[in-house]
């Protein structure tokens, strides 16, 4: 008889007692079924444990800079109730902050990027219901319910991200002379295809309202659109700042998504 | 990480900051995107986590090393997360168990892709895969787990091993 899957587990992590080490091991002598199973799951911890941390994307910091320098700016006016201030609120966090670094000129209009961002970052974390089993919930009702909750939680997230958008391209759009021709043409070709598959997902949505791929590719889309957007301006950003190595790689990055 | 780089960043210095994210940040987004499941998700989680420490320097002591002190706030702030969208799914992991759809790899001996690694992880279900997480990759052990989760500890146990055995089965195709 094989060893449970509990037993195996044990004996990989080297939980066992002896005696029970001594019988896995035994059997595992004599059963390459077994044996493939310890060496499959050895291999993975071993892979996950030698995996190198993920490199974060190169637009996060320059959204948590703009974050920063948002709420920095909020301090600095009294009387200030912006997003940071909200976001403040409940924190308890006693952090001293510093002025040391002038303020550039582009802030303000970053300032917006940085609200929309936070909005984006904080208070939309729509997540797609899962499919709900009647037998579960016990009643049809319950299940018919949900399926409203869902569709209202939907339309909500689904407002919500229009207007991140609606205000992000209200600044890429305003801003856009600075970007080359080239990489401001691969920015509407990548957001027309974004759309697309935005205006696509939209109309599944509509079609079958419960359905989870079709919530999940819309809220995708809406992500990389908020995404690609917010790579343009961080790109502006660093144009300006004259961070030609930001620049490029971020451009690079831009000219990658879509494709 | 020196006294000065600490005293600085306490001062609001966002280029000490800087450094501080450039230190962390792979690590931290890395736990954020696996424990969170998705690389956007953990992105939005790395700006959060990052934008709390930033808030909440002014009060580090200098009782732990300040990248403890940021790794404890990093897995809170996570562990707050995977809690409240648990509670807002309302859902039992046996049941997301059957929708786990995911194409296995085709049965290899080469070794494990970064990449395919990463998507496996990605698509563990709920509850099993944080356990799998703070256990396999983070090094907490069984109760350590458990407290963080606020499971039993033998869940933790169970789920860890429910983890191994879907990935092998995702990176296998067994």
């Amino acid at each position: 008889m094989h060893p449970s899957d509990t037993a195996l587990n044990d004996f990989i992590d080297g939980t066992l007692g002896a005696a029970e080490r001594l019988e896995v091991e035994q059997h595992l002598a004599g059963c390459a079924v077994c044996r493939q199973t310890v060496d499959d799951l050895r291999e993975i911890l071993r892979a996950i444990g030698e995996a190198e941390p993920l490199d974060a994307p190169v637009r996060a910091w320059s959204r948590l800079e703009r974050a920063i320098r948002m709420e920095r700016e909020d301090v600095a006016v009294p009387g200030s109730h912006g997003i940071a201030s909200r976001e403040r609120q409940g924190d308890g966090g006693g952090r001293q902050r510093g002025s040391r670094q002038a303020l550039s000129p582009w802030v303000p209009w970053l300032a917006a990027a940085a609200a929309l961002v936070l909005a984006v970052a904080i208070g939309m974390r729509y997540v797609p219901a899962r499919h709900v089993d009647v037998a579960e919930t016990g009643a049809p009702a319950a299940a018919g319910e949900a399926a409203l909750s869902v569709e209202t939680e939907l339309r909500q997230a689904e407002a919500h991200y229009e207007n991140a958008i609606k205000g992000l391209e209200a600044i890429a759009n305003s801003e856009q002379s600075e970007l080359d021709p080239r990489t401001a043409a691969t920015l509407q070709k990548n957001l027309a295809v974004i759309d697309q598959a935005i205006s696509e997902s939209r109309a599944a949505v509509r079609a079958q309202p419960a359905s989870e791929p079709a919530q999940q590719s819309l809220i995708d889309g809406f992500k990389t659109k908020i995404g690609l957007l917010q790579d343009t301006v961080a790109l502006i950003n660093e144009m300006r700042k004259g961070n030609e190595a930001g620049a490029a790689r971020i451009a690079s990055g831009l000219k990658q998504k879509g494709t | 990480m020196t006294v000065d780089l600490v005293a600085r960043i306490q001062s609001g210095d966002v280029d000490a900051f800087e450094t501080l994210y450039r230190q962390h940040s792979a690590r931290i987004y890395t736990l954020a995107s696996r424990m969170a499941g998705s690389a956007e998700d953990g992105e939005d989680l790395l700006q959060e986590i990052f934008l709390q420490a930033y808030r909440k320097v002014g009060s580090f002591k200098g009782d732990s090393a300040l990248g403890t002190w940021l790794y404890r706030l990093a897995l809170n702030h996570c562990l707050d997360f995977v809690r409240s969208r648990q509670a807002k799914m309302n859902k039992l992991t046996e049941t997301l168990d059957a929708e786990t759809s995911i194409e296995p790899t085709a049965r290899r001996e080469t070794p494990i892709a970064r990449l395919d690694l990463e998507r496996a992880v990605e698509r563990l279900p709920e509850g099993c895969r944080e356990a799998f997480v703070l256990h396999d990759v983070e090094g907490f052990d069984h109760k350590e787990v458990a407290d963080l989760l606020g499971i039993a500890e033998g869940t933790s146990k169970s789920q860890v091993f429910k983890a191994r055995l879907k990935l092998r089965g995702f990176l296998r195709g067994k």
